[in-house]
């Protein structure tokens, strides 16, 4: 990202990159393989190691405390290479976000502090916005607790995760409700994974609840509250995400054009073809300073951050897209193919425009909101 | 008013009306069965997605995924049965000799829920283009003999083109470029034959191909002017497969590394070559990209269609998607902006259409297809019984002299003008089609935000597939710097293309 002057945010970005191209690099094409491959547990476990799960978690229960800025670095950076690790740190720091929007910290400490790593992995279905959904699974009270009872479609490592945050409708509530819930209990059908365009390694599953005990988080009915401002936060850590795979489709087909010979010259020295990457580095440049602001705008909590927020992951995610398609074209036909990293970025682009939501959706609340 | 002259002189200023209402001219000398015959294909594409690729198409997707190196025959063998591999080949080389440009229509229909299905069918045509290229009829008759014995004995014989090579893609597709590239698959010139080394790749259906028209060159530093094409046989000695490329679409479809070495390929599988190429009127260079454009002009509007396929499936997906979805209370087919976004992916598949439809019109009038699709030959060749041409046609087809004139109408009767028209309208449609085809698979994903991402749902095999569609028979770059070179160009003396400083 742009100007990070903070000195302990320019070791987490080297230390992000350094994994990136050592780790996540040489291993990428085999760990996209997943469903059809086996799951990368030990790079999942590495970046564990090195904190990359903890930045924003307060350190009063063993995070590292850090704003928005130190996620979105590190999200960046690890999207460059692999955005499914990005996905699943993305999807555990919502649902840690979420825990504190509504005020559950008590909650969050024990799971934190919990020995297994996957133990510690809150699964939430981040691809959706719980007001969009027509089937949430109903919460009937059960003494202290609640029973949880329906269908969660494409929950965000529910299959990896030890807990789940999930939207559910109580009876006497209009709105919905958010449940934290233990997902090793009885009566939790989960699908195998499902087959996704992107971000493979951070798996999703369908899953079918019959009368699971859940806790509920925050007050009841006032889930759409709770979403919106961890929405408002995390759509600033998406664009960084989006922002990550641009500099890497951008740098991948910048190589490529100093390499590929056609037409007897270099294909970068084809004005076509500097056309093509000059149009994709301007988006880079505007989309660095827009993440950029945005973070300041939500660490420092400026005026108008929300919007800023969500401003930023709408127009960086569509960018994204469309770089990434130039990104997959520069490079011609081994573009389109597995042994380079430009089809997954294309692929994960698109993935993450759903994030927190469908994407004109998001752009009418926008509006809404204003109104 | 307006005198004839002047109508003459204004409608022959840029943008010439011959060369913009292709449709207009078009109509009135098309045989009228034409439209019917190609009625019964949309039909029978309909039919063949109903009961073959719909139901197939997400498994196919999976067991590739599983293991790319799978060769798709259970899909290949089912078309074959369907009759598809001889459909579209003329009755004067045995097969069922429906009309050309309703191939794009079929293609688009089976595209719309399958493009790796529609490509395991439309690459053999593709195949069959090259080798009608070259005019060479015997050979080209030989070819077709065999793909229609394929059918009749349950073991497809398909074709494929094999022209790209790993150090040369977009140099092949033009001899411009060609001779500054660095092409590598030389075919040496022995007795009784050619002697070809190199190695070809991405070849779609190449695996599973029989035959295989192959692009070598005499002299590797002028391959504009020493273009071979050779008829290659699967299991011919020196010949051999490589790699089956891990693609992030059209998995069912193979991209195969093609080797060879050392591989001697008899004078009698010569499609062309420069000693045959001397004898026109333009000079080889000239003609080996008359021969390019020859077939690229039926392909890229194919190409177009497949596009357009892609446009129409994800907009079939997106619109069934909402048309079921509530979101607070209301269908979202009920929402102003769903409805706009869905009249967006209507135009593009109606446009992209048009434009594949105008390119084949002047294929039709003006290129590949202009003599079998003449209304005379066409009402001949359709009520001629197949006898006929079995026993008083096909045998005179190697004739020297038959191959004399069809090569001389094809060839030298062509104009510059003809080429550019054909060749133009051919990258207008494939990049317009293939663009629009993104353009909707986007915007379907954005229309069924989380359902759109699921591979049960399709819309994302949609779009893994269709970005193929901008790569393959030339890039898009490489399409819009063709259409302005035929199309653009040549209203200014001073414009240059692949030349710039
Ligand atoms: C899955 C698949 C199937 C295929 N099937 C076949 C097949 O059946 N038979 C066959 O022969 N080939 C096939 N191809 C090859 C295909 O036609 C080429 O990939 C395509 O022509 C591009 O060539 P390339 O991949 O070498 O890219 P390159 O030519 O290396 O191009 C790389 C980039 O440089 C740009 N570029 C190159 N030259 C210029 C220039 N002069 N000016 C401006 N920009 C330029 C291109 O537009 C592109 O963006 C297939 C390819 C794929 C991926």
């Amino acid at each position: 990202m742009l100007a990070i002057t903070n000195k302990e945010l320019i070791m987490l970005e080297k230390a992000a990159h350094e994994f990136s191209r050592k780790v996540l690099f040489p291993e990428r094409e085999n760990n996209d393989k997943f469903p059809f491959g086996p799951f990368f547990q030990s790079t999942f476990e590495k970046a564990f190691d090195l904190d990359f799960f903890h930045t924003i978690l307060p350190e009063s229960i063993g995070g590292l405390g850090h704003g928005m800025t130190a996620l979105c670095v590190l999200l960046e950076s690890i999207c460059t290479e692999d955005s499914s690790l990005g996905g699943i740190i993305f999807t555990h720091s919502a649902a840690m976000n979420l825990m504190l929007a509504t005020g559950s910290q008590k909650e969050l400490g024990p799971i934190m502090a919990k020995k297994n790593i996957n133990d510690v992995l809150i699964a939430i279905p981040v691809f959706n916005n719980p007001s969009e959904t027509n089937h949430l699974p109903e919460a009937v009270p059960d003494g202290e607790t609640y029973c949880l009872s329906g269908p969660v479609d494409y929950l965000t490592l529910g299959g990896i995760a030890g807990h789940a945050i999930v939207a559910a409708k109580t009876k006497n509530k209009t709105g919905y409700s958010f449940f934290l819930v233990d997902l090793s209990q009885a009566g939790i059908r989960k699908s195998d994974p499902v087959l996704s365009l992107g971000l493979r390694a951070c798996p999703s599953v369908d899953t079918r609840f019959e009368k699971v005990p859940a806790r509920l988080i925050g007050e009841e009915g006032k889930g759409p509250d709770y979403f919106n401002k961890m929405a408002d936060r995390m759509h600033t850590a998406a664009a960084a995400m989006s922002l990550g795979i641009m500099k890497g489709s951008f740098k991948e087909a910048l190589d490529y054009g100093k390499k590929r010979d056609q037409g007897g010259r270099k294909i970068i020295q084809w004005s076509e073809m500097k056309m093509i990457l000059g149009n994709m580095a301007v988006q880079i440049k505007v989309s660095d300073m827009i993440v950029t602001q945005s973070c300041n705008a939500v660490d420092n909590r400026d005026k108008d951050w929300e919007a800023g927020s969500r401003a930023a992951a709408l127009h960086v995610q569509s960018l994204a897209c469309d770089l990434t398609t130039d990104g997959v074209q520069a490079m011609g036909g081994v573009g389109y193919m597995k042994d380079f990293g430009q089809e997954k970025r294309f692929r994960d682009a698109k993935q993450l425009q759903a994030l927190l939501g469908m994407c004109p959706v998001k752009k009418i609340r926008y509006l809404e909101k204003m109104i | 008013m307006i005198s004839r002259s002047e109508i003459k002189a204004f409608t022959q200023k840029t943008p010439s009306f011959d060369d913009t209402f292709l449709g207009l001219k078009a109509i009135s000398r098309q045989p009228s069965g034409m439209s019917k015959e190609t009625r019964k294909v949309i039909a029978l594409a309909r039919k063949f997605n109903a009961e073959v690729v719909r139901p197939l198409a997400l498994s196919l997707d999976i067991t590739m995924q599983k293991d790319p190196t799978h060769i798709p025959m259970d899909f290949v063998n089912k078309a074959n049965e369907w009759g598809f591999y001889t459909l579209w080949i003329p009755k004067l080389f045995g097969g069922q000799g429906y009309n050309l440009p309703s191939i794009s229509f079929f293609l688009e229909e089976i595209g719309s829920e399958c493009l790796a299905m529609a490509n395991l069918i439309g690459v053999h045509y593709l195949g069959f283009a090259v080798a009608v290229s070259s005019w060479s009829t015997g050979l080209i008759n030989r070819l077709c003999q065999d793909t229609i014995n394929g059918e009749k004995t349950g073991k497809p014989c398909l074709m494929s083109l094999a022209l790209t090579e790993p150090g040369a893609g977009t140099d092949v597709e033009e001899t411009d470029l060609m001779d500054k590239g660095s092409v590598a698959c030389h075919a040496k010139k022995v007795e009784g034959g050619y002697v070809v080394n190199g190695t070809k790749v991405f070849i779609s259906n190449g695996h599973l191909s029989h035959w295989h028209m192959l692009i070598a060159f005499e002299d590797l530093k002028k391959p504009s002017a020493s273009t071979v094409m050779l008829a290659v046989e699967t299991g011919m000695k020196g010949f051999s497969f490589g790699r089956m490329e891990k693609k992030m679409g059209q998995k069912g479809c193979p991209a195969s590394e093609l080797m060879f070495d050392n591989c001697f390929i008899p004078d009698a599988n010569v499609l062309f070559n420069s000693d045959q190429g001397k004898h026109f009127k333009r000079s080889l260079t000239r003609t080996n990209m008359q021969i390019i454009d020859f077939y690229f002009a039926a392909s890229r509007a194919a190409v177009g269609a497949f596009g357009i396929g892609a446009a129409r499936g994800a907009y079939n997906l997106a619109r069934d998607y909402v048309s079921k979805t509530e979101m607070n209370g209301s269908l979202l087919i009920n929402q102003e902006w769903v409805q706009s976004m869905l009249a967006e992916m209507y135009k593009n598949v109606l446009l992209g259409r048009l434009a594949y439809n105008e390119a084949n019109y002047a294929t039709s009038m003006h290129g590949m297809y202009k003599l079998i699709q003449q209304k005379q030959l066409y009402y001949i060749t359709k009520y001629t019984p197949r006898i006929i041409f079995e026993k008083l046609i096909q045998p005179v087809l190697g004739n020297s002299l038959v191959l004399w004139l069809v090569r001389k109408f094809n060839f030298d009767m062509q104009t510059d003008e003809e080429i550019e028209l054909t060749s133009g309208l051919a990258s207008l449609a494939k990049f317009a089609g293939t663009d629009a085809g993104i353009k909707n698979c986007h915007m379907a994903l954005e229309l069924m935000g989380q359902a759109g991402l699921r591979h049960d749902m399709r819309a994302e095999k949609c779009l893994r597939d269709a970005k193929l569609l901008q790569i393959y028979e030339g890039t898009n770059q490489l399409n819009r710097l063709n259409l302005f070179k035929c199309l653009i160009a040549k209203d200014f003396t001073q414009a240059t293309v692949f030349e710039e400083n």
